[in-house]
């Protein structure tokens, strides 16, 4: 009996030392909430809520509900139907290019949104290369040049989610898939699929929200109202209008829309397992045939379409005379200076953001009363894609005004809201191999007693390249970010997106286009940096 | 007959067979790690070789895996889950699943003759671990390939169940005239089968004698270091 007692003060004291190990992460995960709350707080104290009613029946704003929907919902559709061709050729050839294909499809996701927008109209423009080449032209400006930007955007995305549901095939399937001489759609048909819907919900999901939040992309290629989404709304209410009351509103409404429509999918889609996510796959060879490879060919062939021409499109102006006057521009340097000023802590925030999530949600895993937690903990970090960082940094400002804290708290809020706003991306490149590590040597470390800094230091050199490509993302993210700085950006707090955007708001398109390839420039030489000094030599894009 | 001359490197491993094997059950003794499983994946075509590898005078190592003469039954993945029984074996016949009404007909023989009739539209999940082997067995005997190769199918099974099971391969091998290869730890389970026995050892084949040679008061010099009776 008292040996039985002293066995549970152990396990308890047991329990407490490793609660103690994680204040860290607990601190990391509270500052997260707490800031999220009073932003929330300060944007409620400030609403009327029987104004609402009143917006609920203006026509306005369900033609703008209707449209977020229906766009987010073709461009989501589409990149999907791309994505899954593309993403089975991928799996079953090794072609010369298909490792840069894939690092291109890494970035081109993160490309900021604005510099991917000058290489869509440099190529799909009124004077692009496509009415040049060809002598088509295509209305740009309204759902055909947002559906084209978003897919330009998520495309990519989908491929590298359905590559990461590729993984989860155990090799013993292909293996029997060769022997059987199963053909690609036979294998498609009994294998590939089987394993693809299960992540095709959550990426539709994903990409929908993406799509549904959209702001820069709308704000430059809506071509105006009748092409809007509640994003640009809330944009405008905030920016134009000050009317805090409204943007509240329409920030609840995306909530709602956004969470309603995540239930929806995730209630009819099938459970998906991480079992065997990071494991090795060994390749099999299947039958092949003429028709597979046109398939294939037809696949690669959009891929190729929609992703290069506009990438390619962005560093056409190198060869320009315009390009060397503007590298002289202080403007140009003083932008370079304070978005490196606002990703580089912003990277770092969300980084360490994103380790107190995955360090709290691998805690929880398969410990009495808490084995749920864990995916509750990633929804958290994954649910600030449903509300527009706009709201977030606006209700932040009003409660820092409250403390005292006037404009000059503009820098830090941007950081903030850019570090949070990457934090879903910053997740999904950390946590598969969290998980990883923790099923595959929770007992060895609970047996020897190793956690918090030493256990960081052993798995160090497995979790590296995870750490480096979380923090690319952040990286370029904030980099990119036309969003909170477009609300926030004054005299002295210009970033490079934001020059970027002034210099075509003014007709500068040619000076616009070489500030764009520093852009770039920039995100590509801070991604290998990151890739490189941080993920070590070994570090390489997976899939 | 198989005829079989093939040689494989792998990181400082250094394989050389060459054998030929009659049909019938032949049982591939040898220590973890000899080679064993490595020879299986050479013949099945998912390893590739140097040298020659015959069938009847056809050649095969130039085929790949699934226009091989060759049924393959590994230790585990033998299944797709997402699969019923009846589709798991049918999808050996036609990986389309179309099948015309004596394809139909040869998936209820081979349901019957492995007791798994009732069990046609489970899935793998509900069956135990014999019952799952069988299904991959009734794959491999609807599919009438000549070679049957066994890479310890039936090693996570209890003593009593992997008897069961060798006992219905020797009947399948013996009524379908099949050429199989069985890999085996035990020498208990080549006597059971019967047949012939080789021996492989770091790569080689050092002995390839009928399976009575483990049942002679005297042991053969050449498989007493591998049943641990050197010093006898």
């Amino acid at each position: 009996m008292v040996k039985c007692y002293n066995s549970i003060i152990d396990v308890k004291l047991l329990s407490l030392r490793a609660v103690k190990g994680l204040w860290p992460a607990l601190l990391g995960v509270g500052f997260f909430l707490i800031m999220g709350a009073a932003s929330l707080a300060a944007l409620l104290r400030y609403s009327e809520l029987h104004s609402w009613l009143g917006y609920m029946q203006q026509p306005y704003l369900w033609r703008v509900v209707r449209f977020s929907l229906w766009q987010a919902l073709l461009s989501s559709g589409i990149s999907l139907l791309i994505a899954i061709p593309v993403a089975s050729c991928l799996i079953h050839r090794q072609f010369y290019g298909r490792a840069a294909l894939l690092q291109l499809f890494s970035v081109s996701m993160v490309v900021p949104t604005i510099v991917a927008i000058l290489g869509l109209v440099v190529v799909y423009g009124r004077t692009g290369w496509l009415n040049q080449l060809f002598g088509v032209q295509i209305p740009l400006y309204g759902l055909v040049g947002i559906l084209l930007a978003h897919v330009f955007f998520n495309m990519p995305l989908a491929v590298r989610l359905l590559l990461q549901g590729y993984d989860l095939i155990p090799s013993g399937q292909w293996r029997q898939a060769s022997q059987l001489g199963f053909s690609r759609w036979t294998a498609f048909r009994w294998i590939e699929w089987h394993y693809m819907k299960k992540v095709l919900p959550g990426a539709f999901v994903l990409i929908f929200m993406l799509c549904f939040s959209s702001f820069a992309v709308v704000l430059s290629l809506g071509g105006g109202p009748k092409f809007s989404t509640l994003e640009v709304a809330i944009y405008q209410a905030l920016r134009f209008d000050f009317d805090l009351d409204k943007a509240s509103f329409l920030a609840l409404l995306q909530v709602s829309i956004c969470t309603l429509f995540a239930v929806i999918v995730y209630r009819v889609a099938p459970a998906n397992r991480q079992d065997v996510s990071l494991l090795a796959v060994n390749s099999y060879v299947i039958r092949d045939s003429f028709w597979a490879k046109s398939a294939d060919c037809l696949a690669l062939f959009c891929a190729f379409v929609l992703v290069i021409p506009p990438f390619l499109a962005i560093f056409d102006p190198i060869f320009s005379p315009v390009f060397l006057k503007t590298l002289q521009s202080a403007a140009l340097w003083n932008a370079v200076l304070i978005s490196l000023q606002i990703a580089l802590p912003a990277a770092l925030v969300s980084l360490l953001l994103g380790v107190s999530f995955g360090v709290l949600a691998r805690f929880c895993m398969a410990r009495p009363y808490l084995a749920l937690l864990p995916n509750k903990i990633e929804h958290l970090g994954n649910m600030i894609l449903m509300v527009p960082g706009l709201v977030i940094a606006t209700g932040l400002f009003l409660s820092l005004r409250d403390l005292g804290w006037g404009l000059q708290s503009s820098y830090w809020i941007v950081v903030w809201v850019n570090a949070v706003m990457a934090l879903p991306f910053v997740l999904r490149a950390l946590m598969p191999v969290m998980y990883q590590q923790e099923q595959r040597f929770r007992h060895v470390y609970l047996s020897l007693g190793i956690q918090s800094w030493s256990r960081w230091c052993l798995e160090w050199s497995m979790i590296r390249t995870s750490v480096a490509q979380a923090l690319g993302y952040a990286l370029l993210l904030s980099l990119g970010d036309m969003g909170v700085i477009a609300l926030f950006g004054s005299q002295g707090l210009v970033s490079l997106p934001l020059y970027l955007f002034q210099l075509i708001g003014s007709y500068q398109l040619e000076e616009g286009a070489c500030v764009a390839v520093v852009l770039i420039s920039l995100c590509l030489i801070l991604f290998y940096c990151s890739s490189r000094f941080i993920g070590g030599v070994t570090a390489r894009v997976k899939h | 007959m198989l005829n079989i001359n093939l040689q494989y490197d792998w990181e400082g491993f250094h394989a050389d067979y060459c054998v030929d094997i009659f049909p019938g059950v032949t049982t591939l003794l040898g220590g973890s790690g000899e080679g064993k499983s490595t020879l299986l994946h050479l013949l099945g075509g998912f390893l590739d070789g140097r040298g020659e590898l015959f069938f009847n005078e056809e050649s095969l190592l130039s085929l790949p895996a699934y226009e091989r003469p060759i049924s393959t039954l590994f230790q585990s993945d033998n299944l797709f889950p997402q699969l019923t029984v009846w589709q798991n074996i049918a999808i050996g016949l036609s990986p389309s699943l179309s099948l015309n009404n004596e394809q139909r007909a040869r998936i209820q023989w081979a349901l019957e003759k492995t007791q798994l009739a009732d069990k046609a539209e489970r899935f793998p999940q509900a069956l135990s671990g014999g019952q799952a082997q069988r299904v991959a067995i009734a794959r491999a005997m609807v599919r009438k390939k000549p070679i049957l190769l066994l890479d310890e199918p039936f090693s996570a099974l209890d003593p009593s169940l992997r008897e069961e099971m060798l006992y219905l391969v020797n009947e399948v091998t013996l009524e379908l005239g099949l050429t199989t290869l069985l890999v085996s730890h035990l020498p208990q389970e080549a006597s059971l089968v019967g047949g012939r026995v080789i021996l492989i050892e770091q790569g080689c084949i050092t002995a390839h004698e009928p399976v009575s040679v483990l049942s002679q008061s005297k042991v053969h010099p050449l498989f007493s270091r591998y049943l641990g009776l050197s010093s006898v």
